[in-house]
C-alpha cells in the first residue's frame, strides 16, 4: 500500500477514504490515529466501525481508554474491533494494565488507536501491520494521509 | 425495619473509595465512613496523565482504606458487602471486585455488585431532603468525565436509558476544551472560574444536536468549533478568555438543560435528578433548577449532594442496599467486572 492523501470535506470523504482502507485490514492490523483534538479522530473509528457491521456506535474512550466492539462482517473475517485512546497516557508502564498484547493476540481482531504517540515504545514492538493515519488541521480545512509499514 | 450495614468499594474510575453505611429503613440512613483515595491531587494530575492505571493494579490502596474504615470492627459487624462491578476499567475494577469477594468469602455475608451508574443515581438518594421527594417516575441527568446518559426512573432497579452521548462525554468536553484553550487539568472547574465574570453570549458556538428530535447529546462537533474559534482569535486577552469561557460553558449547558427538560416533559416525571462529577459545575446545577421551576411546575429538582458528586462508595453503598432490599444477590465465585455495563 503506497501513501495516499485525501482532503475531506464531509462524512462522504471518510467514507470513501474507509472504502479503500478495507481491503488492507486483516486481523491483527493496527490502525495508528493521529491529530489534534477536534481532527475527527473517533468520527473515523465511528464510520469505520459502521462499514465493518459493528452494531453499537463508538463512543469516546478517553476515560474508559479501552471499548471493544463485536463486529459483524462476512468479507473481512475480522471479530472485533478495540478502540484505544492513549491521551491520558504519559508514562507507558501504565499501559500495562490495559492488556494490548493480549487484546491484539485475540483471533479476528483489528485495533485502532488514538493518541499513538503516547505508546510509542509499545507500537514499535509490535509485529502485526501497522497503518498510519495522519489526520492535520488547517482553520477549516482537513486532510488525512495513510501510510502503512511494510508488510501492509 | 432491621438495621443494614454495608461495606463498600469503588475501583472503577481514578479514585479508589471505601464507604461505612448504616440503613434503618428509608429514613435513618448514616454515612459511617466515606474514604476516597486519590493518588496524586486532582490538581497536580493533568489530562495526559493515569499514573493510577498503574498505581490500581495494586491492591494497596484498596487494602489500606478498609484497614482506616473497619478500624477495629469484625467482619461480622456488617450484614452486607457492595461492590462496583462495571463499567469501568476492567483491571481497576478487579482490585475492588477482588477484595470484595475475599471479604465475602470470610464473613459469609451477601455480596452485591453494583453498576457504577446505579451508584451516581443513589448518590442524590443520600440526601435526606431528596429521599422524601423519591416519587417515581424521576428522570437522572448523570454526567460526568466518562458518561453523558439521561435515565428514566421508573422504580428503584427499574432504568431505561433514554438519551446519551453519541460521542464525548459532557465532562470531556469541558478538559480537552481548556486544554485547546490552555488551561490546566482539570478543565471544568477552570472554564468554570473563567466563565465568572465573562459574557455567555459574547461568542457563538454551535449548539450539537439541540434541533435533534432525539434525546441523545454529541459533544465532539463542539471540540472541532471551539478549535476553530479559538485559533482564529488574533487577541486572546484575559477578557476575551473569560468570555470564550463563559460562551463554551452555556453551550454545554443549554444543551444539558434543554434535552433534560425535554425528556422531564415527555415522561412526564415528578423529580429530576442531577448527578456525576459535571453537576459540580455551579451554572448547571443553577440553570437547571430555575428551568425546572419556571416550566415544570410540580416537577422537584433533586441534585446530589457536593460530598457524593466524584466518585465514591457511600453511593454504591446506596444503591447496594436498594438492589438488595430487591432481593437481589451476587455469588462471589462467579462475580466479573463487566466494563461495559449499561444501568
Amino acid at each position: 500500500m503506497k501513501t495516499l492523501k485525501h482532503e475531506i470535506k464531509s462524512l462522504e470523504d471518510w467514507q470513501k477514504v474507509i472504502k479503500t482502507l478495507l481491503p488492507h485490514l486483516k486481523y491483527g492490523t493496527i490502525l495508528a490515529l493521529s491529530g489534534p483534538l477536534g481532527a475527527g479522530k473517533t468520527t473515523f473509528v465511528q464510520l469505520l466501525a459502521k462499514a465493518l457491521g459493528a452494531k453499537v456506535n463508538p463512543r469516546s474512550p478517553t476515560f474508559s481508554l479501552v471499548r471493544n466492539y463485536s463486529l459483524l462482517t462476512t468479507n473481512y473475517l475480522l471479530k472485533r474491533l478495540v478502540h484505544v485512546d492513549a491521551y491520558r497516557i504519559e508514562d507507558e508502564k501504565d499501559l500495562l494494565p490495559l492488556n494490548l498484547d493480549e487484546e491484539l493476540a485475540e483471533p479476528g481482531t483489528i485495533m485502532a488507536i488514538e493518541w499513538p504517540e503516547n505508546i510509542k515504545k509499545w507500537l514499535t514492538h509490535q509485529r502485526t501491520p501497522i497503518i498510519h493515519i495522519d489526520i492535520s488541521l488547517q482553520k477549516t480545512r482537513r486532510q488525512v494521509q495513510i501510510s502503512a509499514e511494510a508488510g501492509v | 425495619m432491621k438495621r443494614m450495614r454495608i461495606l463498600a468499594i469503588e475501583t472503577s474510575c481514578d479514585e479508589t473509595a471505601v464507604s461505612i453505611v448504616h440503613f434503618c429503613g428509608e429514613k435513618m440512613i448514616r454515612v459511617v465512613k466515606n474514604l476516597v483515595f486519590s493518588q496524586i491531587p486532582i490538581h497536580q494530575k493533568y489530562g495526559g496523565v493515569v499514573p493510577e492505571v498503574a498505581a490500581r493494579s495494586h491492591v494497596a490502596e484498596t487494602v489500606s482504606l478498609l484497614t482506616q474504615a473497619t478500624g477495629k470492627q469484625q467482619l461480622k459487624s456488617f450484614d452486607a458487602i457492595a461492590v462496583t462491578q462495571g463499567p469501568g476499567l476492567a483491571t481497576a475494577l478487579r482490585v475492588g471486585i477482588e477484595a470484595a469477594r475475599t471479604l465475602t468469602f470470610l464473613s459469609g455475608k451477601p455480596l452485591i455488585g453494583v453498576n457504577h451508574l446505579e451508584g451516581h443515581l443513589a448518590s442524590a438518594w443520600l440526601n435526606a431532603q431528596n429521599r422524601e421527594k423519591f416519587k417515581f417516575p424521576l428522570l437522572a441527568l448523570i454526567v460526568s468525565g466518562g458518561h453523558t446518559e439521561l435515565v428514566l426512573m421508573k422504580d428503584f432497579c427499574k432504568y431505561k436509558i433514554v438519551g446519551q452521548t453519541r460521542d464525548d462525554a459532557a465532562g470531556e468536553c469541558f478538559d480537552k476544551s481548556a486544554k485547546l484553550m490552555g488551561l490546566p487539568y482539570p478543565g471544568g472547574p477552570h472554564i468554570a472560574q473563567l466563565a465568572l465574570d465573562g459574557d455567555p453570549h459574547a461568542f457563538d458556538l454551535p449548539h450539537p444536536m439541540l434541533k435533534d428530535p432525539s434525546l441523545d447529546f454529541s459533544f465532539s462537533g463542539l471540540k472541532t468549533a471551539v478549535r476553530q474559534s479559538w485559533e482564529k482569535l488574533e487577541i486572546k486577552n484575559k477578557k476575551i478568555r473569560k468570555n470564550f469561557a463563559a460562551s463554551l460553558q452555556q453551550t454545554i449547558v443549554d444543551v444539558l438543560v434543554e434535552k433534560t427538560i425535554r425528556a422531564a416533559k415527555k415522561f412526564k416525571v415528578n423529580g429530576i435528578l442531577l448527578v456525576g462529577g459535571v453537576s459540580a459545575n455551579q451554572e448547571l446545577r443553577r440553570q437547571m433548577g430555575e428551568r425546572i421551576e419556571c416550566e415544570l411546575k410540580k416537577v422537584t429538582f433533586l441534585p446530589s449532594d457536593r460530598l457524593y458528586i466524584t466518585d465514591n462508595a457511600a453511593m454504591i453503598a446506596a444503591a447496594g442496599f436498594w438492589r438488595l432490599r430487591n432481593g437481589d444477590r451476587t455469588n462471589w465465585k462467579t462475580i466479573d467486572a463487566k466494563p461495559e455495563w449499561n444501568v
